[in-house]
């Protein structure tokens, strides 16, 4: 069973001005400040509201900073919500932030295994996959080495290979289908696809409109903060474009 | 609820915890427990890791305490004219069981933000971080009490087993309560950075006031005596040395001290992980 509701969601950051009060200023501050410098609040999410079922593939589009990877994080469960309801029902994979995360001292075959379990694997069922996701890196002897030597683009293969690993019920994805050299791209939006159709819910966000539109039949429109706009993926992101265009236009 | 952790410490067999803990408890360690190839994986890495290299490898886990009761019994045999087959391993002792709750606190306070990637990437329970701290640092301290347990026999005699096998307990408790200080800690740091550094400061302080290097007969009956009664830290280290330096089983009431104060802990930090762990990734 793979189902995902929101109802009337919301999200709010609150940071202070300085990254954090010390203990002096908590203690004293109360007694001898009267000011206190105010808090920094962004509404990253509003009232957001929706229902995805089983076998349908929702796109998130959306203008940088309108809380489209927020959204995605809050469906995670990395972020709670401040307000609202979050209900997720099924075996939820992401593929967010993938390339942070690895242990930079530990080989590659241990950060295989690091990983996988923090995916909730076993030793008995990483035996089987261990060598697949080696195989799916490319990377050979390398994997031998400790993770802080490999480049930018070795991270990402080690990291979506071992992330993809899995048969997720939910799958979540944040614009990794720009990862790596030309030939993993290519090999990656395989796998995607692959996974995509294994997959009982997906929900990705990406920039790439053509792509959103190819992949999912939904598309949720975000703007600072919320739902401007949910249905269909061809009427949803037309309506995008063309706001998108009239803004160039305006300016 | 303290009825409830009595039962799962001394019926764990009888009671299933499931109906002793309430139901969210329940459902947290057993969600902990769920990851335990996670979190037991990096504790084994950590441990590799920090000998990573060097030629003795994981020998030098066992030679430091080694090396430190050597010159422990150098320093009280000659020196000081003490009878170093009793000093040292009540020097030993002492000092196996400050280290782990000190630097469970002090790692601890770090915990949370070494761990930031993960927190990023999955929601886990968030007392999987300090749990790999102490892991990693009780395994120093298992390591230690071999030692200690070793000279006990050794220089002491055992006149019988039975005070001996009340430390299996004990360090249990001892484990339990720096889990919780570890916890304790770490969130309180992830909210003011400055609790690291009072808490190394607080501990420097309290390195004298608690009788790791001489034994708590010393200010008997002086206006310190009192402060000794009321350190929190003395009831864990009376546990260890009762058994293995003076050969016996440690008072009913060290005992329901040492459980109270673990069962106060391990209360503070559930309802402080529990009423602040969803927020500590906006902290971070």
């Amino acid at each position: 069973m793979a189902r995902i509701e929101l109802d009337n969601l919301s999200l709010t950051f609150k940071m202070r001005a300085c990254k954090s009060i010390t203990l002096k200023e908590f203690l004293l501050g109360k007694i001898f400040t009267r000011k206190a410098p105010p808090d920094i609040v962004v509404d990253a999410l509003k009232n957001v509201s929706f229902t995805v079922e089983k076998g349908h593939r929702l796109g998130i589009i959306g203008h940088n900073g309108a809380g489209k990877s927020t959204l995605l994080k809050t469906l995670a469960g990395v972020y709670y919500p401040t307000s609202g309801n979050r209900i997720v029902e099924g075996k939820i994979s992401s593929l967010f932030e993938i390339t942070l995360g690895f242990e930079p001292e530990s080989t590659g075959w241990e950060n295989i295994a690091f990983r996988s379990y923090l995916q909730g694997e076993t030793p008995k069922t990483i035996a089987s996959k261990k060598d697949s996701i080696a195989e799916f890196t490319e990377l050979g002897d390398f994997l031998n080495m400790p993770v802080r030597f490999y480049s930018a683009g070795m991270l990402v293969r080690l990291a979506f290979s071992i992330a993809t690993a899995i048969d997720p019920e939910i799958l979540l994805v944040d614009e990794v289908l720009a990862a790596g050299d030309l030939a993993f791209q290519a090999k990656a939006r395989q796998r995607m696809k692959d996974m995509m159709a294994k997959a009982h819910l997906m929900v990705m966000v990406s920039h790439d409109l053509s792509s959103i539109e190819s992949i999912c039949d939904q598309v949720i429109w975000m703007d600072h903060g919320s739902v401007r706009m949910y249905g269909p993926s061809d009427v949803v992101v037309k309506a995008y474009q063309d706001s998108v265009q009239s803004e160039a236009r305006a300016a | 609820m303290v009825r409830g952790y009595y039962l799962v410490f001394f019926r764990f067999r009888i009671w299933p915890a499931e109906r002793i803990l309430s139901d969210k408890m329940y459902a947290y360690i057993s969600s902990i427990w769920s990851y335990r190839y996670f979190w037991f994986s990096l504790v084994q890495n950590d441990l590799r890791q920090r000998y990573r290299g060097s030629v003795l490898g994981m020998g030098w886990s066992l030679l430091h305490p080694i090396a430190m009761t050597v010159i422990l019994c150098v320093v009280f045999g000659s020196i000081f004219q003490q009878d170093y087959r009793f000093f040292g391993p009540f020097l030993l002792a002492g000092m196996a069981v400050w280290n782990f709750l000190t630097q469970s606190i002090t790692a601890g306070c770090n915990s949370f933000f070494m761990a930031e990637a993960y927190i990023r990437q999955q929601p886990i329970p968030m007392a999987i971080y300090p749990l790999r701290t102490v892991l990693g640092l009780g395994f120093h301290f298992l390591i230690g009490m071999g030692l200690v347990v070793a000279l006990s026999f050794w220089f002491l005699g055992w006149s019988s087993v039975a005070p001996i096998l009340s430390i299996l307990p004990s360090m249990l408790l001892i484990f339990l309560f720096a889990w919780s200080l570890s916890c304790i800690f770490g969130l309180a740091t992830v909210y003011f950075r400055d609790t690291k550094h009072l808490s190394e400061v607080g501990l420097q302080i309290l390195f004298y006031l608690t009788p790791v290097m001489y034994p708590p007969a010393v200010l008997e009956g002086r206006r310190l005596g009192i402060l000794l009664k009321f350190n929190p830290l003395s009831p864990f280290l009376e546990l260890i040395r009762d058994p293995l330096i003076y050969q016996k089983l440690p008072s009913f009431e060290t005992f329901g001290v040492a459980f109270a104060i673990t069962l106060i802990a391990m209360g503070v930090a559930y309802s402080a992980l529990k009423a602040s762990e969803k927020r500590i990734i906006f902290h971070l």
